[in-house]
């Protein structure tokens, strides 16, 4: 058993080491490079070349899009690519290298596939295990101690919480990541997307479906 | 017109060594300018003062200069060598004075 649970301070379990992330600088430096920036920046605004809203959208959405935007494409990939579809549920770290999404550090992915038999959720009951490179980091809710007890005792009630009703005859299955196994929900294609894209696919699918607590809407 | 609404993978998915610092696979800036010197490269880029790739190849340039001497230890951080890259880029546009 992994350590890993017990210390309580980094349990979005990191990402890659990045050389570049070193933020050794000094205030004064950090002065002087905000100043570089604001000229720059004013003249650019001055000229009409960028433009104050732009600039807080671009960095609002690349901050809070990239994470499940990965996990979303995996997912609708497999919904165009049979073949893609059966490696990722063999193989999911392999499957999901191939679109060029890795960065796990041992951890080793699975992708479990809704069907009309099967709902699947995904919990970490001990903490906050989470498979970062196709999700993101996981919103406050995966990390509450309600969620993280209750959907392993209940899971029909927490997943009507979220709005999700599963019938009587379909079997739910809870998946507890750990820090060596990280679990994906593979949700089923919603009917009426026959004509769609990959690239629309991807769009349809939000980051708590791949956890299971909610199901891909049709458009 | 207000542009693109989601990232551009063009970007987001750049290869190393200019791919874009990240934590739990999402973005990273330490400070401030770092966000704003990030937003004004992408909203220049889609609004075409030039293309995406003029810009990643200023940042490989900027990044290998900082690496020089030691690639364990680059002379200066991801997004100082991103404002590097951009003042280049701006003045062989001639977007901006001086």
């Amino acid at each position: 058993m992994s350590n890993d649970h017990d210390n309580d301070h980094d349990h979005d379990h990191g990402g890659p080491p990045n050389p570049y992330h070193a933020a050794s600088r000094s205030d004064d430096e950090n002065r002087a490079l905000e100043e570089r920036v604001g000229r720059i920046e004013s003249l650019l605004l001055e000229k009409g070349l960028v433009r104050q809203d732009a600039l807080d959208r671009i960095a609002d959405i690349y901050e809070n899009d990239l994470g499940p935007m990965n996990g979303a494409k995996v997912v609708a990939r497999a919904w165009v690519d049979a073949a893609f579809k059966q490696r990722l549920l063999e193989d999911a770290s392999a499957a999901i290298g191939e679109l060029g999404y890795g960065g796990l550090q041992g951890e080793h992915m699975v992708v479990v596939e809704n069907t009309p038999e099967v709902h699947n959720v995904v919990v970490c009951t001990l903490c906050s295990c989470y498979p970062w490179p196709v999700l993101g980091l996981p919103p406050a809710w995966y990390k509450s101690p309600a969620y993280r007890s209750r959907v392993v005792i209940d899971p029909r009630s927490v997943l009507e919480e979220f709005g999700t009703a599963v019938d009587d005859d379909v079997e739910v299955r809870v998946w507890d990541s750990s820090a060596e196994i990280r679990y994906l929900v593979l949700p089923e294609r919603p009917t009426g997307t026959e004509t769609l894209t990959e690239d629309q696919l991807a769009e349809l699918v939000e980051r708590d479906a791949m956890i299971g607590v909610t199901r891909v809407a049709a458009p | 017109m207000t542009g693109e609404r989601e990232a551009a993978p063009l970007i987001a998915e750049m290869p190393a060594p200019a791919a874009l610092p990240r934590k739990s696979g999402e973005m990273v800036f330490h400070d401030e300018w770092e966000r704003r010197a990030f937003a004004m490269a992408v909203s220049l880029a889609e609004q075409g003062a030039f293309e995406w790739s003029e810009f990643q190849q200023k940042l490989i340039a900027a990044i290998s200069d900082a690496e020089r001497d030691d690639p364990q230890q680059p002379s200066r951080g991801y997004y100082e060598s991103w404002l590097v890259a951009l003042e280049a880029l701006l003045q062989e546009k001639e977007l901006l004075p001086g």
